[in-house]
């Protein structure tokens, strides 16, 4: 039957793929996530099996709650951040695209998701410092006092939501260009026709059409601000200015914990928490963006 | 249309599987190619790397074709390299680590053993102080050859010290804090310019520990002590632990000569936004590089230093392991311990040595080299949990520095010291090492 | 028959509006150079900083302009690093990684779209679920398998941890959602096209301007990647850019002149990679004319 046919196709095609994913990413995974149940030190022979007392332990740490906190603050923002004006830029950029300098613009927003972070940041913990830095200066314009970015609790985590958007954003941009090429231009020929202006096709006709783009921009940018790392460490590095303060986050806690506290089966057991809680909210996200069958 | 697009495409996408074959064929034709006797060494510290290229190049005589291939990564990322290579058995050959990390490999055993002739030139007294010939040897079995170290001493800006009238560096830490608010200046708007005292208040990682647990030295207390049987006491919820918080304090809220977000470290000092901080001997290289002009001092510190040694290791065994060993030998020479201060500017671990021409050259040496003979000395703790021990103090402490509300109240600052000393205590008596 | 009668009704409407467009367009045009010039001056303070002596990078507030400009930095990168070798090592790397991941997530993609098999919904949850795992986190089982085979210190270990890329596969399946009707494959199947020539001849083409995004982001995360080429790669020669700039982190301080001389050369391949290969693909889109 067709239906055999297809299935046939459908496995063959996989399995190569299959293969290369169970083999390079299934299996360390799964490996990683069973130490969760395990005690490890990383260097003796034996693990011990200790069932879930590592994630009772972890209900406990406030140094983990704190992380946990940390990141789902990040994520939140940056996804809020970078996905509707990612979607806008990349619009505005579509609806130029004929001009020379769209490639320009393409270019240059994808610029800080390749450049190296390190060397970029210090431009940013200037950007960021109390006394000495634009943003106050820019602040100071409509009165607002200077406030201590990098040091307070709360904004030091603006300052990496900041910082992880900025890298972002030329992702989305990059992606959202390929949605918008690929919107039938027909629909919008018959929008004008019914007198929509541009911006009533663009809210009407194209947003919705873009929702199976939005989903996939949506999804790897939270995961993207889950896994928020480098980042965060960077800023509070004591290179210029004074060193931040230093924002907890959960790959830091998950890497600190395997790496210089030992006990890999507890950074396991926080990625596992990790895992499932990324994987509710993509879920979510899913359930919330689904697409409307055929079209 | 269909057609040209399609060519188009193909063709593009042949090109491109033409080309990434040739690169391939190339980096593989290309790594092929080294097979000299050669010894990988690992560093935590890239500014080390030429030291040990001047290393190599000196046993050339004896070894003559041997090349080492150093490869020095900054140290975050060497740990995990090490941690990952001992338990993989794909380390290098030598691995230079700090006491506290090897620790736990040597408590494993997963490090080789000294030959004969390096131990008794480890445990030779004439070579080493007992304290760092001890420092690479575990159980009883010597498995590290002493290297470097890390030490601090005072760094002040003499110019800003004559101006503020202010004789003599700080002898007391009572000085210190009265020498810090008369340094502190401020401008029009009364906001700081330039700090009296830089401390350490903020940042990641166990520095704040570290730096604290400076201070709290100079006071005759620990933040911890190691009891006969091995295992350690809490000692900072105690009267020099509460002086020492107390100063933060002081200096940052009461006599606002120093704050969370002003600018610190060596960085601050080398502007000339700071009169004095207490840091290690590196400093000394980079303000060479980055303020020739600074007029600045060196001190010994009222009590004592902190002293983090950082020792040669070799893995494996056989003819490799020889060299390794003759190179970490090699690199602990009196010739090349004073190369290292001269042109790293890391302490050197090796007893007896000549630094006339050094000091010459650099007197600020002199508070790291010429000590007073009580001067006394502390390690931070050769535990395996070391890291989460004082990364758990640091992040307590770095709350309690940004709280204004602490400072002059010593029964708070007692609530603050004896929660933070109970948090550590449990992470010892998860690694039953808390002495009850 | 329809469409060139609206496309008609559509240019004459347009001809009428052309001014108005035309403001629109310089307007739409300057907030976008805003944007850009927004986005890229933290760089330019990095290519500001690669040319200062180390003693003005010392300065705060740090100078936009270098007082005392200097062409130390670059001399000391290029004379005393192999930059060029690491560029090459990246491209290569970089151009591999990318092919297998084009390649193995436009099959997968494709049928975790169109083929709608139960299990397949199963297997598609679980690419995702391991996409949510940061690299870091699992790459101890890994390397120990790389080491195990062998591979360590070459490039094959180095492509190990980059043969597939979970959100690659997700990226197509969305644009196969997005662009490609069940209808258009039905009709090719009613025909008696064969599922694979479906796919080479009707899905692919369509999916162009997805595979080049995809192409790109493969080939820049793997420019960028870190943690993993740092534990493979040893010697300082098979380095890769990122973990080569790592080297002017020393124990205490960034040479952030260096640093910046370094990464404001690897920026020129990056950009030029990227132009590259945007404009390449570009050009193939624009020749297929109009949609549907």
């Amino acid at each position: 039957m067709l239906e055999r046919r297809r299935w046939l196709f459908a496995v063959a095609a996989l399995t190569p793929t299959l293969a290369i994913f169970a083999w390079v990413r299934l299996y360390p995974i799964i490996e990683t996530l069973r130490l969760s149940l395990f005690k490890w030190d990383l260097i003796s022979k034996k693990q011990p099996f200790i069932g879930f007392a590592n994630f009772s332990q972890l209900a406990g740490d406030q140094r983990f709650q704190q992380a946990l906190l940390n990141t789902t603050v990040i994520a939140f923002g940056v996804l809020i951040i970078t996905v509707p004006l990612g979607m806008a830029i990349a619009g505005l950029i579509h609806y130029r695209m004929g001009s020379r300098l769209a490639s320009i613009f393409e270019t240059t927003t994808f610029i800080p998701y390749v450049v190296s972070l390190v060397p970029a940041a210090m431009a940013w913990k200037w950007i960021f410092d109390a006394r000495l830095g634009p943003l106050n200066a820019f602040l100071g314009l409509f009165g607002i006092s200077p406030l201590p970015w990098l040091f307070d609790p709360m904004l030091s985590v603006v300052c990496v939501i900041v910082l992880c958007s900025w890298q972002a954003l030329g992702y989305a941009v990059l992606i959202y260009i390929v949605g918008f090429r690929n919107l039938p231009v027909s629909l919008f020929e018959a929008a004008r026709l019914d007198g929509a202006s541009g911006l009533q096709a663009f809210w009407h006709v194209a947003i919705p059409l873009l929702k199976p783009i939005t989903l996939y921009v949506s999804v790897v940018t939270l995961v993207s601000g889950f896994n928020v790392y480098a980042q965060a460490y960077v800023l509070a590095s004591d290179s210029q200015g004074a060193p931040g303060r230093q924002v907890r986050v959960l790959v830091m806690d998950i890497l600190d914990n395997a790496f210089r506290n030992y006990k890999v089966g507890y950074a396991a057991s926080e990625a596992v928490v990790m895992l499932a809680i990324v994987l509710l909210l993509t879920l979510v996200q899913f359930s919330l963006l689904r697409e409307r069958g055929a079209k | 249309m269909m057609e040209t697009d399609q060519n188009f495409r193909l063709s593009s996408t042949a090109r491109r599987l033409g080309q990434a074959g040739l690169t391939v064929a190339a980096l593989l034709l290309g790594t092929a190619a080294v097979r000299a006797e050669q010894i990988t060494v690992w560093s935590g510290y890239p500014e080390m790397a030429p030291f040990y290229q001047h290393v190599a190049d000196g046993l050339k005589a004896q070894y003559p074709d041997l090349t080492v291939s150093v490869q020095a990564i900054q140290l975050r990322d060497h740990e995990k390299r090490v941690a990952l290579g001992l338990s993989s058995n794909s380390a290098a050959d030598v691995l230079e680590l700090e006491i506290g990390t090897a620790t736990r490999y040597m408590q494993n055993d997963l490090l080789a053993h000294a030959p004969a002739d390096v131990v008794s030139f480890v445990q030779d007294p004439k070579n080493f102080n007992k304290f760092f010939g001890d420092a690479g040897t575990m159980n009883g079995t010597v498995y590290g050859v002493p290297l470097f170290r890390g030490q601090s001493a005072l760094y002040y800006n003499t110019d800003m010290f004559k101006a503020a009238g202010i004789a003599a560096p700080p002898k007391t830490m009572d000085d210190f804090t009265t020498d810090a608010a008369k340094l502190a200046q401020r401008d029009a708007s009364g906001n700081l310019k330039t700090s009296g005292w830089s401390l350490r208040l903020s940042g990641g990682g166990q520095g704040i520990a570290e730096k604290f647990w400076i201070n709290m030295f100079q006071y005759g207390g620990n933040v911890a002590v190691e009891q006969p049987n091995g295992k350690w006491k809490m000692t900072l919820d105690t009267p020099e632990g509460i002086k020492t918080l107390s100063q933060y304090l002081q200096v940052v809220w009461g006599d606002k000569a120093d704050s969370v977000e002003f600018p610190a470290d060596s960085d601050a000092f080398e502007r000339g936004q700071t009169a004095m901080f207490i840091r290690e001997s590196w400093v000394i290289g980079d303000i060479a590089q980055k303020a020739p002009n600074l007029h600045y001092a060196t001190s010994t510190l009222p009590m004592g230093s902190i002293v983090s040694p950082v020792d040669l290791f070799v893995t494996g065994q056989g003819k490799k392991a020889d060299e390794a060993w003759a190179f970490a030998k090699a690199a602990a020479s009196p010739e090349n311990q004073l190369w290292m201060l001269d042109h790293v500017g890391w302490l050197p671990n090796r007893a007896g040595l000549d630094y006339s021409a050094l000091l010459a050259k650099t007197p600020q040496l002199a508070a790291f080299v010429q000590l007073p003979a009580d001067y006394k000395f502390f390690s931070l703790p050769n535990i395996a949990p070391e890291d989460e021990f004082m990364t758990g103090i640091a992040d307590r402490l770095t709350n309690a520095f940004a709280d204004s509300s602490l400072q002059g109240h010593p029964d708070k600052i007692e609530n603050v010291l004896k929660q933070t000393s109970d948090a550590a205590a449990d992470v010892l008596k998860q690694n039953d090492l808390l002495d009850e | 028959m329809t469409l060139s009668i609206s496309k008609a009704a559509a240019v004459g409407t347009e001809a009428r509006a052309a001014p108005r467009r035309r403001t629109l367009n310089i307007a739409i045009d300057a907030f976008l150079l805003l944007f850009c010039v927004l986005m890229i001056l933290p760089l330019l303070f990095l290519v500001a900083n690669a040319f200062k002596t180390p003693q003005e990078i010392l300065a705060w507030p740090p100078t936009i302009i270098p007082q005392h400009p200097t062409l130390n930095n670059f001399f000391a990168v290029i004379g005393s690093t192999p930059l060029l070798r690491w560029i090459g090592n990246s491209i290569a790397f970089a151009c591999l990684s990318s092919l297998c991941i084009v390649a193995t997530s436009s099959i997968a993609g494709y049928i975790l779209a169109k083929f709608k098999f139960r299990s397949l919904h199963i297997v598609f949850l679980i690419v995702l679920a391991t996409a949510i795992v940061p690299f870091e986190v699992y790459m101890i089982p890994l390397y120990f398998q790389a080491q195990k085979l062998g591979l360590l210190n070459s490039t094959w270990g180095l492509l190990l941890g980059y043969l597939v890329m979970s959100f690659g596969i997700f990226l197509i399946r969305q644009n196969v959602v997005h662009a490609i009707p069940d209808e258009l494959l039905e009709a090719a199947r009613i025909d008696g096209a064969g599922e694979f020539w479906i796919f080479l001849r009707i899905v692919l083409p369509l999916l162009r301007g997805a595979l080049a995004a995809l192409a790109v982001l493969a080939f820049f995360q793997a420019w960028t990647a870190f943690a993993w080429p740092l534990t493979v790669a040893t010697t300082q020669d098979s380095y890769t850019v990122e973990v080569g700039l790592a080297l002017f982190q020393t124990g205490y301080t960034v040479d952030l002149g260096r640093l910046s001389a370094a990464s404001a050369l690897v920026l020129v391949p990056s950009v030029t990679l990227f132009v590259f290969m945007r404009r390449h693909f570009v050009q193939g889109i624009s020749n297929s004319g109009l949609k549907e």
